[in-house]
């Protein structure tokens, strides 16, 4: 009798398993079934993505229930694109305690793709067509929109000197090949460049040590443009370090390193110690699940639901 | 230091095969590998010496500045905030809601599979179930995370997500499912080989007395494997505890004080805190330090739960030991 039951309740836990195998299964094609025109998605989300046709609860726009908790996901402390994120939108300190704390920009996609009701915010070189970018105060994401600078939550990577640095002729020399079309072209792999027509860089042949430290948001694009120019310097020996933009600002100042990165703008106070260039410039995109019937949000808004302000779609759309 | 033991071994060996016969050769062999052994032994050692030396070394001056009590028992984990502030209290409570999550769900699953698999599976059943089993247990934490943060989260939020106003389906719960599952093979592969280590005899004195094959399983094996169960309890709570991954990607790792009923809502776990925030902290700033503090923190939980282990293990491995030496003694 006991072995019946056994099996019994194995063959129940299985169900429960392949219950809940299904349940994944349709839930995520639900989202691709009722395309929504969305200003940002590039028009080509119009057709529903394969299989899984069979839903038996299509989450429809009209579906949309505003009277639902907004999903907020944030990134975790420490981030660059978080930083940028308070900075720019005002929220500052006061990140909403009950926002979804993710690691990385993939996991919030991931996330707000699966969650009808979820926001996020993620870099704009990251945004991918699962997901719908919001505009903000009607201005849409957009590499057009960082460059002209009417785009709001958008941030330059900066490289500064102070000035004895400034005359190293190595120092100049990485500075203008940064700023050349190969060093551009770096730039605009992930993030958006801000020069139109740079100049060809010729390899100058010169050696030493470059030191260069700060924000680890510039750290990729760094590590690219480093990497490259070396392989056209093969006699220069670049050193990166981290230590976040307000390290790099201060140890440029102080010489500590020759050049300094920083992903925001340099305060007034900063200003007249330093030359600062402006290498790539970055967006931070707010997303929403595509189904989502919102297209945009002010400022204001995105601020108010990060702090946790708003708690409803209700108040937004309402 | 081992190495040059091993070559005064290794000289007094030869030195020694000159002029002794085979009896003599064979035990300098086995001195050295002795030796051998010993030395693996300390290098283990080594090492747990050496984590602890960093964790207090690392750990302690910033708990010292936070102030102890302030630092278990504040509630508010603001670390890159102007005014940083640190209290893991919402972290401990966290972890240990998670890990009683898994014990509910993972333990009756395990011991009664345990009970199944050492005295009423059938030899063909058995084939399939043993290493299914040892399978779960060699899956990387990070599949079952991905798993959870595909399957379970959004399942949960399906579910529940409407009723209990839920923000994400990133919740208590959904780490706890997670985690009963992985404990399971731990739990089963112990709490097994425990049920299967009690004598043959005591189940056929139940049987001489007349009680039925699940009477002596229950009334008599089981108790009589109470230790073993309890051990396989105890480190699936250990395994529980320290769980990083998967923990972190379906918990939601809000730094906020829950009650135990809130378990739709998102909790962060001690280890979670440290792997979440590990990758941009500076290092050498008080929100480093305070993160290798929450790892002291973590490690003294792991302490006290492998001292409960080896309590309840302690008359096993004494007897173990005692037996081995009279063996060594006849032979």
């Amino acid at each position: 009798m006991k072995k019946l039951l056994a099996l019994i309740i194995i063959a129940a836990l299985m169900t429960v398993a392949i219950a809940a195998c299904g349940d994944s299964g349709t839930e995520p094609s639900g989202g691709d079934t009722t395309p929504v025109t969305t200003p940002s998605g590039g028009g080509n989300d119009s057709t529903p993505a394969n299989g899984g046709g069979t839903d038996p609860t299509p989450q429809q726009t009209d579906a949309f229930d505003a009277d639902r908790i907004i999903g907020v996901y944030t990134r975790e402390d420490g981030s660059g694109t978080r930083g940028a994120f308070v900075d720019i939108t005002g929220v500052g300190d006061d990140m909403y305690v009950e926002a979804v704390v993710l690691t990385a920009t993939a996991e919030i996609r991931t996330n707000v793709a699966e969650n009808l009701y979820g926001i996020g915010y993620v870099s704009l070189g990251s945004l991918n067509d699962t997901v719908k970018a919001l505009d903000i105060g009607g201005i849409k994401a957009s590499t057009e929109t960082v460059l002209d600078g009417t785009y709001p939550i958008s941030r330059p990577f900066i490289i500064m000197t102070n000035d004895e640095n400034d005359g190293d002729e190595l120092v100049q020399d990485f500075i203008n090949f940064a700023l050349s079309a190969t060093g551009q072209e770096m730039s605009s792999t992930s993030w958006i460049s801000p020069i139109d027509g740079a100049p060809e860089y010729q390899a100058s042949g010169l050696s030493g040590t470059l030191k260069i430290g700060g924000s680890t948001s510039v750290d990729p694009l760094m590590q690219l443009l480093a990497a490259e120019y070396k392989a056209l310097n093969s006699d220069v020996n670049i050193e990166i370090s981290g230590g976040g933009s307000g390290v790099g600002i201060s140890e440029a100042i102080d010489g500590i390193v020759n050049i300094g990165m920083s992903s925001r703008e340099l305060r007034d106070s900063e200003k007249p110690d330093l030359n600062e260039y402006v290498i790539a410039l970055d967006g931070v995109a707010v997303i929403v699940n595509k189904d989502n019937p919102v297209d945009g949000m002010d400022m204001e808004t995105v601020k108010n639901i990060f702090i946790g302000e708003m708690t409803k779609w209700s108040e937004i759309i309402g | 230091m081992d190495k040059q033991e091993l070559d005064e071994r290794r000289s007094a060996k030869l030195s020694s095969d000159k002029q002794k016969s085979d009896k003599p050769r064979l035990i300098n062999k086995e001195r050295i590998m002795r030796g051998v052994f010993f030395a693996a032994a300390l290098a283990s050692i080594l090492a747990v010496a050496l984590i602890c030396i960093f964790l207090f070394a690392q750990g302690i001056p910033p708990l010292a500045e936070i102030g102890v009590f302030e630092f278990l028992s504040s509630d508010r984990w603001r670390p890159t905030a102007s005014e940083p502030s640190f209290g893991i209290l919402p972290m401990i409570l966290g972890s240990i809601y998670v890990t009683g999550g898994a014990i509910l769900l993972g333990v009756p699953i395990g011991i009664l599979t345990a009970i199944f698999m050492a005295k009423m599976c059938p030899r063909q059943i058995y084939r399939f179930v043993k290493p299914a089993i040892s399978l779960m247990a060699g899956i990387p934490s990070v599949i079952f995370g991905f798993f959870g943060m595909m399957v379970l989260v959004p399942a949960i939020f399906e579910l529940f997500g409407k009723r209990f106003d839920m923000m994400s389906g990133n919740s208590m719960l959904a780490a706890s499912i997670l985690l009963g599952i992985m404990i399971l093979p731990t739990v089963i592969s112990i709490a097994e080989t425990n049920i299967r280590a009690v004598p043959q005899e005591l189940y056929e004195g139940a049987i001489a007395l007349g009680a039925g094959h699940e009477r002596a399983v229950f009334k008599v094996i089981v108790p009589a494997a109470r230790s073993g169960v309890m051990a396989a309890i105890v480190l699936g709570i250990g395994r529980a505890i320290g769980e990083t991954m998967a923990v972190r990607m379906v918990a939601g790792n809000q730094p906020v004080l829950r009650l135990p009923y809130e378990f739709f809502t998102g909790v962060r776990t001690l280890t979670s805190n440290i792997i979440l925030e590990m990758g941009y902290v500076e290092r050498g700033s008080l929100h480093f330090g305070a993160l290798v503090a929450t790892g002291v923190v973590l490690f003294v939980f792991i302490l006290i739960i492998n001292l409960l282990f080896s309590i309840l293990n302690q008359d096993k491995e004494y007897n173990s030991v005692k037996k081995n030496k009279k063996g060594a003694k006849s032979q």
